[in-house]
């Protein structure tokens, strides 16, 4: 008996090693390109960052020299500062007017259907296709935004040529673009509160703002939360429009640390400093990542 | 039966069989390869040739591989051309170089590619120029000249395919409209600001038409800027490359210059997007710009003459760019010569494209050619190309870091530079400080 037990549990134990075995090798098929393709670039850039490098030749070890230079090149300071008062327009803008339109949608109103289809359609235009149609629509001379705006007595306002609004013209078509996402997240949020909550409370005799305010939002704030990072991410991470609508001009007024990034490595070819500013604004993204998520959960 | 025992047999079933098609999948991906391989030495010898020309110059330029290609059908050798985007082309060269994939040859800029030269990414030339054949003599002293990098033992390092420079392109609506003599352009910087305010439209304070084409950010003012300094007294460097910004205040004069075109003789507007859209659009009245603006305003029937850049300072310069082809190391040395006996073919057959697709030519059996004048365009909006050749003498800056002192450049460091100037953020003194500061570094880099 006690034999047979023993053999049982050798038995078992070569099993649980050969089906731990299966399991490494199933994983690895997503592993290993991960490792590959995701960490290891990443551990690389690390090291590139710490080196002067062009791709051609072996990178030279330079210690903390590129982010010294970082920390005192006066355009990686322009850089990051706009990306902040993106952060400043973008997702607050983003966040409300995707909540209001999602809360339109979800009140079923007449064409509510066609509203949902159109508000959602922005996202899944590329960010050039929509940089391109920007750049006419905001145009100073000729644009739309500066003919309808004519009517109501405004000058026209230089949205992609001057320091001072270019920065307001790509947030313009930034908050068009991040929209659709935003909205369907909360319609989708909306969607499922439990209505038998809203009867009670309306029973109970709240009125509208108050079933907002103390219903509708309660409910709302892990998608707030969500909405709110993926937003702030994205915005830190913006290139495409300010590439396609003022290659960050004029004068850096518009320039974003990637699209800075990108000028230091593919059109300068300096790896190692573009890498480390891409490790300074890695460092931003997860830091206020962290601090807004826990600020978030902790109301939650 | 036993489950564990099926299990086992299962997992080791699959693991055989996993094993089976990964070496089966393995063979299957490289029989093709080692097919191709074999199959290839009997094919033509293939030069693979990168372009960054994508617009009417690029469609000239197609005709001109195509040409190449119809010519040599049965002689064994073939070009491929693949467009890269210009702004990632020496990423990209870098990049498929150091895996050992280089292109054979591609589009260059005369002193643009220093690094290239320092990295032994391109090759000097000489030995096999004397190789092939090729008549250095028939190039223009210039255009030679400018193929070499004194650096690294003055060798050649590209074959000159054409001369651009930057002339004004003059709408002639305009000059109607204003009632002046298109016959006698602005030679000098007082009649061009005389045509420029007789051309703009105002509305109030506000510029609506420009009378000079200009943009609050990018090449524009930057070139203009360049240009002008230039023509004031000011150097980039000196020409032993060893001193930044000889005589500064001619360098401060003209950012004044370019500024007083806003904001003092108001002939410009800083409210332009796309110059070249603006001028085909008639939103501007004179617009330097270089030869390869020349297809696409023929084509939408612009009425418009193009003249010789006003001298404007004591100097009569303009900007030169020179595009050639570069040759890029490869592992196997003996590709250079099919190489250069292809880029001597086209050199040798430019006529096309240096009178149709971009500037002039730096040969001069070409440009004595009887038909090189009526050849192409017509001489009233290509001829102040070729003739402006011979005061177009701002280049590049043959040095490592070479592309910071570009003038034609809508964000390096000098145009980045000089956009705090046009915004007003930054003065003129401090801009002068920052650019001597950079470019001296960059001088002393080497």
């Amino acid at each position: 008996m006690t034999t047979a037990i023993l053999q049982g549990q050798a038995d078992f134990g070569a099993e649980r090693h050969q089906t731990d075995r299966a399991g490494y090798l199933l994983v690895a098929f997503f592993a290993l390109p991960f490792f590959l393709f995701n960490i290891l670039p990443v551990l690389f850039g690390v090291y590139v960052s710490f080196t002067r490098w062009s791709i051609v030749g072996t990178p030279k070890w330079v210690g903390l020299d590129n982010f010294h230079k970082a920390f005192t090149d006066q355009w990686v300071a322009v850089a990051f500062k706009n990306v902040f008062l993106y952060g400043l327009v973008i997702v607050p803008c983003v966040t409300g007017l995707g909540l209001l339109f999602a809360l339109f949608v979800n009140k079923r109103y007449p064409l509510s259907g066609l509203a949902r289809t159109l508000f959602f359609a922005p996202t899944v235009v590329s960010a050039t296709v929509i940089g391109l149609v920007w750049v006419w629509m905001l145009d100073t001379q000729y644009g739309l935004v500066n003919y309808y705006l004519s009517f109501l007595g405004f000058d026209d306002i230089p949205w992609l040529t001057s320091t001072r609004w270019s920065l307001i013209g790509i947030s313009i078509a930034s908050v068009w673009w991040d929209l659709g996402l935003a909205f369907v997240l909360f319609l989708a949020a909306l969607q499922d509160i439990p209505g038998e909550i809203i009867d009670a409370a309306r029973v109970d005799g709240a009125n509208r703002w108050q079933r907002f305010k103390h219903v509708i939002l309660p409910h709302l704030r892990p998608v707030i939360s969500m909405v709110v990072t993926l937003q702030l991410i994205s915005t830190l991470r913006i290139f495409s429009q300010v590439y396609v609508m003022t290659n960050g001009g004029p004068a850096s007024s518009s320039s974003s640390p990637i699209h800075y990034i990108y000028n230091l490595a593919i059109v300068r070819n300096l790896f190692g400093y573009a890498a480390a500013v891409s490790l300074l604004l890695f460092v931003l993204i997860l830091a206020i990542t962290v601090v807004q998520r826990f600020l978030l959960r902790e109301r939650a | 039966m036993d489950l564990t025992s099926l299990n086992k047999s299962t997992f080791a079933l699959n693991r055989r069989t996993l094993l089976r098609s990964a070496a089966a999948a393995g063979v299957g991906l490289a029989v093709p390869h080692i097919w191709t391989g074999r199959a290839s030495a009997a094919n033509p010898i293939e030069i693979v040739h990168w372009s960054w020309l994508s617009a009417s110059d690029g469609e000239v330029w197609a005709k001109m591989i195509a040409a190449f290609n119809d010519a040599h059908k049965d002689k064994g050798v073939q070009i491929r051309m693949e467009v890269v985007p210009e702004e990632q082309y020496v990423t990209k060269v870098l990049a498929a170089s150091a895996t050992g994939k280089a292109p054979d040859f591609g589009w260059g800029t005369a002193g643009k590619s220093a690094q290239l030269a320092r990295d032994e990414v391109i090759i000097p030339l000489d030995d096999l120029i004397a190789g092939s054949g090729l008549d250095l003599a028939d190039f223009s002293t210039t255009s030679i000249a400018g193929s070499r990098y004194p650096k690294y033992d003055n060798k050649v390092f590209m074959i000159p395919m054409d001369l651009m420079s930057l002339q004004p392109e003059i709408n002639l609506d305009h000059v109607k409209e204003a009632g002046l003599d298109a016959s006698k352009p602005p030679l000098d910087g007082d009649t061009l600001l005389e045509w420029a305010m007789a051309m703009t439209k105002r509305e109030g304070d506000k510029v609506t038409r420009s009378g000079i084409m200009m943009t609050g950010s990018g090449v524009q003012p930057t070139v203009t800027w360049g240009i002008v300094a230039e023509q004031m007294g000011f150097q980039r460097a000196s020409d032993d490359l060893k001193t930044a910004c000889v005589n500064p205040d001619a360098g401060k004069a003209a950012m004044q210059w370019v500024l007083d075109l806003f904001d003092k003789h108001m002939v410009s507007t800083r409210d332009v997007t796309d110059r070249y859209k603006a001028f085909g659009t008639g939103q501007g009245s004179i617009f330097w710009t270089g030869p390869w603006t020349l297809a696409g305003y023929v084509a939408q029937k612009l009425p418009f003459k193009t003249v010789l850049f006003p001298k404007i300072g004591a100097k009569h310069v303009t900007y030169l760019e020179m595009g050639g082809l570069e040759f890029y190391k490869q592992a196997d040395p003996g590709r250079h010569e099919a190489t250069m006996a292809a880029v001597k073919w086209l050199s040798d057959n430019s006529f096309l494209w240096t009178t149709v697709g971009r500037g002039a030519s730096p040969r001069k059996s070409i440009l004595e050619r009887p038909d090189y004048k009526t050849a192409g365009s017509p001489w009233d909006i290509r001829g102040a190309f070729v003739d402006g050749m011979s005061f177009a003498t701002i280049g590049e800056i043959p040095v490592v870091n070479g592309p910071n002192f570009t003038i034609y450049s809508g964000g390096n460091f000098l145009a980045k530079t000089l956009e705090g100037v046009w915004s007003g953020q930054t003065t003129i003194d401090a801009a002068m400080q920052q650019i001597q500061t950079q470019w001296q570094s960059d001088l002393d880099e080497g």
